[in-house]
């Protein structure tokens, strides 16, 4: 590109919408790797507690969870350094800081549930009797799963995207429902969650952005 | 009567640079230079008329030990923007309302 001075007023809009697209293009076309690779991270860790707690202990296999956050962190790492340098935007600061709070509140969740369960926060849990035998028990995957779901939806509406916003209610919804019904599965259904919040969001982004 | 459009926005080389500018919050020169497929001489001498009129800042810092250089819109380049863009409307729809 050269310093052109007389441009007629087309060319000139014809520049700025080039050079918008073309910077956007860039900048998504690495956006979706970070979104798979949590998913998978996700996905892999809740199918590997299930088998270890079902055929080798119990739910201390829990605790692997916060292996997978350092796991997760160090490929997040690798994957910013081996992505070409883009720009930071107000959209991609955003979604960064949406997933960063839901990492955070679900590491609370988990941390504070994982206390009480040792004993270590003592709690009086008091259930009225009309519950005693209900078929439903509210449990962790099935407030993470809302989590996730807020996360995934937010995201679809600031890349305001609506097959990423149908996921997002999709994960949310179906997960909570699905861990309330399904609570000896509740590993199954939080990989099922991560697979359509995280990993087909983050296929959708990495393949529109090729397009 | 049409107003004039802003003689340092309407070059190429210059009205590509703050295209990309005004949807970033800053951007490295290599990546601008990619964008825009300038020479980095041509690139060099553009941003200094942009940065001597106040539309943006040029930033030499470092990252790690390599040297960088960081250039960002500032609210007086965006309002001229937006006012070449404004312009740039009414050259091609005459009769629209201003």
């Amino acid at each position: 590109m050269e310093e052109k001075t007389n441009m007629t007023a087309e060319r000139s809009l014809e520049i700025i919408r080039e050079s918008i697209e073309r910077s956007q293009r860039t900048i998504a076309k690495n956006s979706g790797l970070p979104l798979m690779w949590w998913g998978a991270c996700v996905m892999v860790f809740a199918l590997l507690i299930e088998y270890l707690w079902k055929n080798h202990g119990g739910p201390a296999w829990h605790l692997l969870w916060f292996v997978m956050w350092v796991v997760g962190y160090i490929g997040n790492r690798v994957i910013d350094k081996k992505k070409e340098a883009v720009p930071t935007t107000f959209v991609g600061k955003t979604i960064g800081h949406v997933w960063g709070t839901f990492g955070i509140f679900c590491g609370g969740i988990g941390l504070i549930l994982g206390l009480i369960g040792c004993g270590v926060i003592p709690v009086k849990c008091v259930v009225p009797d009309i519950y005693v035998n209900s078929l439903l028990f509210m449990n962790i995957t099935s407030i993470i799963s809302l989590c996730f779901g807020i996360a995934s939806t937010i995201m679809g509406f600031v890349l305001q995207n609506r097959p990423i916003q149908v996921c997002g209610l999709i994960a949310g919804f179906g997960g909570f429902f699905a861990a309330l019904h399904f609570p000896m599965q509740q590993m199954y259904v939080m990989a099922a969650v991560a697979l359509i919040g995280l990993v087909i969001p983050g296929l959708i982004v990495h393949f529109q952005s090729k397009n | 009567m049409f107003k004039p459009l802003d003689p340092l926005l309407h070059s190429e080389l210059r009205l590509a640079v703050m295209s990309l500018l005004i949807g970033v919050e800053e951007a490295e020169f290599p990546y601008i230079k990619e964008q825009t497929g300038a020479t980095a001489g041509n690139l060099s001498v553009q941003l200094d008329k942009l940065a001597t009129a106040g539309y943006i800042t040029v930033e030499k810092t470092f990252k790690g030990k390599r040297p960088c250089t960081l250039c960002r819109i500032t609210p007086v380049g965006l309002k001229a923007f937006e006012e070449y863009v404004e312009t740039l409307s009414q050259y091609l729809n005459p009769g629209a309302p201003k």
